[in-house]
């Protein structure tokens, strides 16, 4: 429309005969071009802002876990490196830089770096090997390096500790005998060997952390009966004499069993122990590696295109089902994502009926007036209130008063440690539902705004009493908009950090919030939060660097998440406005 | 029964039972439900203020009982207390007397339960007390000294198995069996107190004359005694202690070191001694003020370091005592006056040790002579004792006086203490004991000790610090709220510099000039960028963005000018093309025009940014800003930039544009274009000149641009915050912005157009002034945003809670304060209550700010309603 006028004013407008010199319209200067430019910049700056954030996460999430090769250094002046490049960028060496080097070849990569401008590539390897040389990264510049070769068996093994192995294949060892020293022998028979002891490792890993823990659990529940009965009656009752003589048979009985799944667990290690990979490194050292702690293992520099693809999955499936190990810089985020869904979903269960009554009070019972005009501007000031003041009133609220009294109440057995009195899975749920309670407030009021006048004063019409028409005419047409306003109260409780960190976010919880145990869910438990992980991890990690990779997962995954709630929410509005438009005519 | 309805007619149908019956439950609970949340949503509010009340509540006190202690005789000297105490459970006081016996007492009924000689068989002639713990040094007539302890043992004993106690407890819950005091607890358990008194064996001071003046103290594992005989020498002994792990048998050795104190008669024996924490400082005091101050960090070479006079005028010194830590000297005179020393390093001082020592608090108002002192075991709390019978409770650091009350008889107070949980009080006054309840509450948080400047021990002037924790026992949480609301300031304002003109600007082009078929994708993408959460955006910040930011400074800041110049001249060369061309491409063309000159820009920046840097400041922009290397020239350059633009702006629009427009009403098109395009080139040079001329002005007065906005570079700074705080403050302001501005009728914008204006005068005459308000309102809502953000701060700077503009340093802001101490803090303790206050600060702060907003936005529906 604009653009139609303006050049409508441009046109040359027809002149008459008696004006020599046609006037212009309208001065260049008016047209504020340059301004527009400014403006238009501004624009353009905050979405190629948004454009390179995403991007950057996108890439670096998703890239992360593609296999790339594995390359051999020999230096000049130390010791051969291998491993994977991790960073690959220029500098400036300062002159201490070539003093490693002979003297020689520090003059000769000294005049090149000059001749380059005083600029050379660098690369950070990933080098691992963490048991045997204690770091896990190595800087190399180009001067330093004498040869480059990929070598053809070189591979990366991924342990459940010590982190990433990178070495060649020299033996296969079976009850330490060497059953093949050739590199595709050995990896022949890695093949064959790996699944099942995989398969013993993870029974081996099931019984430790489900069947001894479910005893651990039964004998601590036993010792608790034990701790009520004495607080109750003292103890020297009848009472705590015959439950200490109960608690003695279970303590009995459950000795056997820990006995017998620990002969299990002897019995599958034993088994397991058998089977050893021996690797030698780039500098010569050879370790032998047990098969079962192996990971994933893969020769790195022979892989196919689609055996690649197959690697990238797999880690992409272990990344979302596993459990984190290593200081959570590998593995899984299996529980975190678990904690995340859990807790949102406790939170939505509780913020929705209360923000939708709160809404039906305010638009269709509550007198308007000043009190609800008030009552309005204090929601919508709540949904300014930084989110960590919410986290604050949690601690001090929900957790140290209301969980303590719990506690007191029901829980006195297990005092003094607090079972509801610290940060756990309910009172995050609540604190995140009064964060986000203003949103579905809004969200639900201007639903239940947008219901035409019209259609409820023909339901009173008709008879109706208001309940029905709330219940059966003013709901139904406000769900897609309650429907809105629940996904972005999702949205904005699943991206929530910092309350979490006061009630009940941790780094680690062995525990799932939801399990089969009875009464399955545990309200009281702390839980492993996707944003937390990333906080946890980019800022608080010992080694930052190797943990990097993951939390660019993370963040992919969490914004993943939280894209697809806004665009569901979006879709929903969308959906709604059509039909109400619908509805007009 | 049937009701007759308006038509005359009998209604045939009755509403049914449930439906009526549903129709109220639904009232009902909605009501409650609904009033129920909302009341729940103030009650937020009403517990923050519910827990941090207590912080400024003051401190309870009140009278207990009193009593006579028979065994303290005022008559003679000789049984005049040196010292009182008492333990914690405040119902066994002792007195040290003047001739060497110990007495302990019933706090309530003044009963003695034992009077023992010290140390048998010796004529005690001095004595010193620690403040914290209960070691203590006796000097005696024979030239020796002696370590020990003087305190209290507790012993819980069962019911069952004393049956003679029990009986003895017939008549209350305390009674005296022997010279213990027996208690029956709430638990039904007995508490055993009995004094207990355990001393090493003697140890020579070096003379063989008597011990005048001793005072003791410990560094890590040796500990310092340090005497002064009547011969007026002064020694500092080391002593070791040695314990054997087999016999649990004690051997002490002590090393001595004399030192260069000269004895004057005339004046005497000074009358207070005084070993300092750590035992490196030794203060000699005299009744008259004189106050020596020996350096005595290395006891080989031990210096006279200063002489300073505590009490001035005729007035006497009458006490003198450590606060806890053993660095704080409290004085008291026969003028009332009652005084906090501390030792600063203040930049010219010109003692052997460099530091002097300085009057930092003056307590109260005055009063009576001042006859007792103590210090608290906990806290920097000290008890006043006067010649009036009147007594105060001051915490020193604050000033803050917490009590003050009037012993009944009004005798004079030789002695006073406060019990080791710091809730009571013992006073004497010739034999007249009187025990006081207290609770002190939050001594250490006043509003004084929160919002203002306070002398902390060991600076050199009353300062805003915040620092909560430390490792040490002795140390004195210092809890300044400023620093942190300092810091959440500076957050807002960097980021809301860069934040505001981009998201206002790019709401004005989306509304205004942008295609509508561009509009609707960018708006939900910037809508979504709302959404994302800011704990990716810290870690971006703390991973990618600060360690690159900090490799290319020079033309990060060069971005600032590049970036704008590149689209000033996009837009000028741009006017150069022909009108109908210029007309054809003003949609997404121009759009993609726009976006193009971005990355040339950045490009110009990468060019101009190193080159400014080898001008300016010496090749290395981070080290020019350290202060190693570089003129003072190059950073008033930098400063004065915005300075000349704006100069060079104001310039053109007054006196330059006017003219040009009275002259180049006829020119073409292409010539006003070509013109603009020279104009452009010459306000460019122009500014730079400007900056030049800025810069060598101030350069010449001398005055250095370091130490203000520019300083030390770090890592993680205010710069890096501003910037990716943008990521989140952006998306809201851009999004209500947007939608004030689309708001404005269309037939305003139509009546401009129709009447001649341009497009960009429709905007800035017609829209943006009628959208001014929900412009304001955008701009509030998300100035409230960046004010409570924590990730992104907690994660991209450094929580150093420093105060300086400067903008490559960093900040601790009230959020991440709270996320990061809040955990650890326990609970209802002082430290608790500030954070919680800290929350309300925040929670006050962005009330303000969104009602603000609130308001504005309703006036701004109703005025875009009558329009």
């Amino acid at each position: 429309m604009s653009a139609l006028l303006e050049k409508a004013a441009l046109r040359p407008k027809p002149t008459l005969k008696r004006q020599r010199k046609a006037r212009r319209a309208t001065s260049l200067f008016a047209h504020g071009e340059p301004l527009v430019w400014l403006t238009g910049g501004a624009l353009a700056l905050s979405v190629s802002m948004i454009v390179g954030l995403l991007g950057l996460v996108i890439y670096q999430g998703g890239s992360t876990f593609w296999p790339i090769d594995v390359v051999r250094v020999d230096r000049t002046s130390a010791g051969p490196l291998m491993g994977e490049v991790a960073v690959d960028e220029t500098y400036r060496p300062e002159s201490s830089a070539f003093a490693a080097l002979a003297a020689d070849a520090a003059t000769r990569a000294r005049a090149d770096v000059d001749a380059r401008g005083g600029v050379e590539r660098r690369r950070m390897l990933r080098t691992g090997n963490y048991d045997l040389t204690g770091t896990h990264f190595n800087w190399v510049s180009d001067f330093e390096i004498g040869s480059e070769t990929r070598p053809d068996w070189a591979l990366v093994v991924e342990r459940t500790s010590w982190g990433r192995f990178y070495g060649v294949p020299c033996a296969f060892l079976v009850d330490g005998e060497t059953r093949a020293n050739d590199p595709a022998e050995i990896w022949k028979l890695y093949d064959e060997q790996h699944g099942p002891a995989r398969e013993r490792f993870s029974k081996r890993y099931r019984l430790e952390q489900h069947d001894m823990a479910r005893e651990n659990r039964t004998l601590d529940d036993a010792r608790l009966a034990l701790r009520a009965v004495e607080i109750a009656h003292g103890k020297n009752s009848p009472e705590f004499a015959t439950a200490d003589r109960e608690f003695s048979a279970t303590q009995a009985r459950l000795q056997e069993r820990f006995v017998a799944i620990g002969n299990e667990i002897q019995s599958l290690n034993a088994e397991n122990a058998r089977f050893k990979l021996e690797l030698e490194t780039a500098d010569g050292a050879r370790a032998k590696l047990d098969v079962a702690e192996i990971v994933r293992a893969y020769p790195a520099n022979q892989l196919t295109w689609s055996q690649k693809v197959g690697v990238y999955f797999s880690r992409w499936g272990e990344f979302l089902t596993d459990v984190p190990r290593e200081a959570n810089s590998e593995g899984g985020v299996f529980p975190a994502i678990f904690g995340t869904v859990v807790m949102t979903l406790v939170m939505s269960i509780l913020v929705v009926p209360f923000g939708v009554l709160a809404a039906l009070y305010l638009r269709e019972y509550a007198k308007p007036g000043l009190l609800v005009s008030t009552v309005r501007i204090a929601v919508n000031n709540l949904a300014g209130v930084p989110s960590i003041v919410f986290g604050v009133f949690g601690l001090g609220f929900f957790c140290y008063i209301l969980g303590s009294s719990i506690d007191g109440l029901l829980f006195a057995e297990r005092l003094p440690n607090p079972t509801f009195g610290k940060g756990g899975l309910l009172w995050a749920a609540l604190t995140l539902a009064l964060l986000t309670l203003p949103v579905v407030i809004v969200a639900t009021e201007e639903a239940l705004a947008a219901v035409p006048g019209s259609m409820r004063e023909g339901s009173y019409a008709c008879g109706a009493t208001k309940w029905q028409t709330i219940q059966r005419i003013v709901l139904p047409r406000a769900l897609p908009g309650i429907m809105t306003g629940m996904i972005l109260a999702i949205a904005r409780g699943a991206g929530e950090v910092a309350p979490l960190m006061l009630v009940g976010a941790v780094k680690l919880a062995h525990d799932l919030a939801l399990d089969t145990q009875l009464p399955f869910l545990h309200p009281e438990r702390s839980f492993m939060h996707l944003g937390f992980h990333i906080y946890d991890l980019g800022f608080q990690s010992q080694n930052s660097e190797a943990a990097k990779p993951m939390v660019y997962t993370t963040t992919l995954l969490l914004i993943g998440i939280i894209v697809v709630l806004n665009v569901a929410a979006i879709g929903v509005r969308t959906r709604l406005r059509r039909r109400f438009l619908a509805n007009q005519f | 029964m049937t009701s007759t309805s308006f038509t005359g007619r009998p209604r045939r149908r009755l509403t049914r039972r449930s439906v009526r019956i549903s129709e109220r439950v639904a009232r009902v609970l909605i009501s409650i439900g609904g009033l129920g949340t909302i009341l729940a949503v103030t009650g937020i509010l009403v517990f923050l203020v519910w827990v941090v009340v207590p912080l400024f509540s003051s401190a309870q006190f009140e009278a207990g009982s009193r009593a006579d202690v028979a065994a303290l005789a005022t008559d003679s000297q000789d049984r005049r207390p040196l010292a009182i105490g008492i333990d914690e459970y405040q119902l066994v006081g002792w007195a040290l007397r003047a001739d060497g016996r110990l007495t302990s007492f019933r706090v309530d009924t003044g009963e003695s339960l034992e009077d023992r000689e010290l140390v048998a068989g010796s004529q005690l002639t001095a004595s010193s007390f620690s403040v914290e713990g209960d070691a203590v040094s006796l000097g005696f007539a024979d030239g020796t000294f002696r370590q020990g302890r003087l305190g209290f043992s507790t012993e819980f004993v069962s019911g069952e198995e004393h049956p003679e106690l029990v009986a003895k407890l017939a008549g209350g819950p305390l009674a005296r069996d022997g010279n213990t005091l027996v208690q029956l607890t709430p638990e039904g358990q007995l508490r055993v107190q009995r004094l207990a008194v355990e001393f090493d064996a003697p140890l020579a001071t070096g003379g063989a004359s008597r011990v005048v003046r001793i005072d003791h103290s410990t560094r890590g594992s040796s500990g310092y005694v340090c005497a002064l005989d009547a011969d007026g020498r002064l020694f500092v002994e080391e002593v070791e202690r040695r314990q054997n792990l087999l016999t649990g048998e004690v051997t002490s050795t002590a090393s001595q070191h004399q030192l260069p104190y000269a004895h004057d008669p005339a004046r005497g024996a000074p009358a207070f001694l005084a070993l300092g924490g750590g035992g490196d400082v030794v203060y000699l005091a005299w009744r008259d003020g004189l106050c020596q101050r020996y350096d005595a960090r290395d006891l080989a070479d031990v210096r006279l370091a200063e002489e300073v006079d505590l009490a001035e005028g005729s007035a006497e010194l009458t006490a003198l005592a450590f606060l806890i830590g053993k660095s704080t000297l409290i004085t008291g005179d026969s003028e009332g006056r009652v005084r906090g020393w501390f030792t600063t390093k203040p930049a010219g001082a010109t003692t052997s040790d460099g530091s002097t020592l300085v009057l930092a608090h003056e307590l109260g108002d005055g009063g009576a002579a001042v006859s007792a002192l103590s210090a608290s075991s906990r806290n920097r709390v000290v008890a006043v004792g006067r010649v009036d019978g009147r007594f105060e409770v001051y915490h020193v650091t604050s000033g803050d006086r917490l009590a003050a009350a009037r012993t009944p008889d009004e005798s004079a107070l030789s002695g006073i203490a406060i019990a080791p949980k710091e809730d009571g009080l013992v006073t004497l006054g010739g034999v007249h004991a009187a025990h006081w309840r207290m609770d002190l509450r939050h001594p250490e948080a006043g509003l004084t000790a929160l919002f203002s400047p306070v002398w902390y021990e060991g600076y050199e002037k009353p300062e805003h610090v915040w620092q909560s924790s430390s490792g040490t026992d002795d140390f004195e949480p210092k809890l300044g709220l400023v620093p942190l609301i300092f810091g959440t300031l500076k957050a807002t304002l960097y980021s809301m510099l860069f934040a505001v003109p981009i998201a206002l600007a790019a709401a004005v082009y989306t509304s205004e000039f942008l295609s509508p078929r561009l509009r609707a994708p960018l708006k939900s993408l910037t809508e979504m960028m709302a959404s994302l959460p800011s704990v990716v955006l810290g870690f971006l910040a703390a991973i990618v963005i600060a360690p690159f930011a900090q490799d290319v400074v020079p033309m990060l800041l060069a971005s600032v000018v590049t970036i704008p110049g590149a689209l000033l001249l996009g837009a000028y060369v741009w006017q150069l093309l022909p009108a109908h061309y210029a007309v054809r491409f003003s949609g997404k063309t121009r759009f993609a025009a726009i976006f193009f000159a971005l990355p040339c820009g950045a490009l110009a920046a990468a060019i101009v940014g190193p080159l400014l840097e080898r001008l300016l400041f010496a090749g290395d922009f981070l080290a020019w800003l350290d202060g190693q290397s570089g003129s003072r020239f190059g950073g008033w350059v930098l400063l004065g930039l915005p300075a000349a633009g704006a100069l060079v702006l104001f310039a053109m629009s007054r006196f330059v544009n006017p003219a040009v427009r009275r002259i180049s009403a006829s020119w073409s098109r292409a010539r006003c274009a070509r013109f603009d395009l020279a104009k452009f080139a010459a306000a460019v040079v122009a500014t730079g000149a400007v900056a030049c001329a800025i810069a060598f002005v101030l350069d010449g007065l001398w005055i250095d641009p370091r130490g203000s906005v520019l300083d030390t570079y770090v890592q993680r700074n205010a710069l890096i915050v501003g910037f990716v705080m943008g990521f989140a403050v952006i998306p809201i302001v851009y999004t209500l912005a947007e939608d004030a501005l689309s708001s404005v009728p269309s037939h305003l914008r139509l009546a401009a157009l129709g009447a001649g204006a341009t497009p960009w005068q429709t905007a800035v005459r017609v829209v943006i002034p009628t959208a001014m308000s929900g412009l304001f309102s955008a701009v509030m809502i998300g100035l409230g945003r960046a004010v409570g953000e924590t990730m992104i701060v907690l994660m991209a700077t450094g929580n150093t809670p420093v105060m300086s503009w400067n903008m490559f340093n960093g900040f601790r802001t009230l959020s991440a304060n709270i996320a990061v101490e809040l955990p650890e803090a326990a609970q209802n303790s002082t430290h608790y209550r500030t954070l919680f206050l800290a929350a309300l600060c925040l929670f006050a702060m962005t009330f303000v700010f969104n009602t603000i907003a609130e308001v504005i936005r309703q006036r701004f529906r109703k005025r875009a309603y009558q329009l």
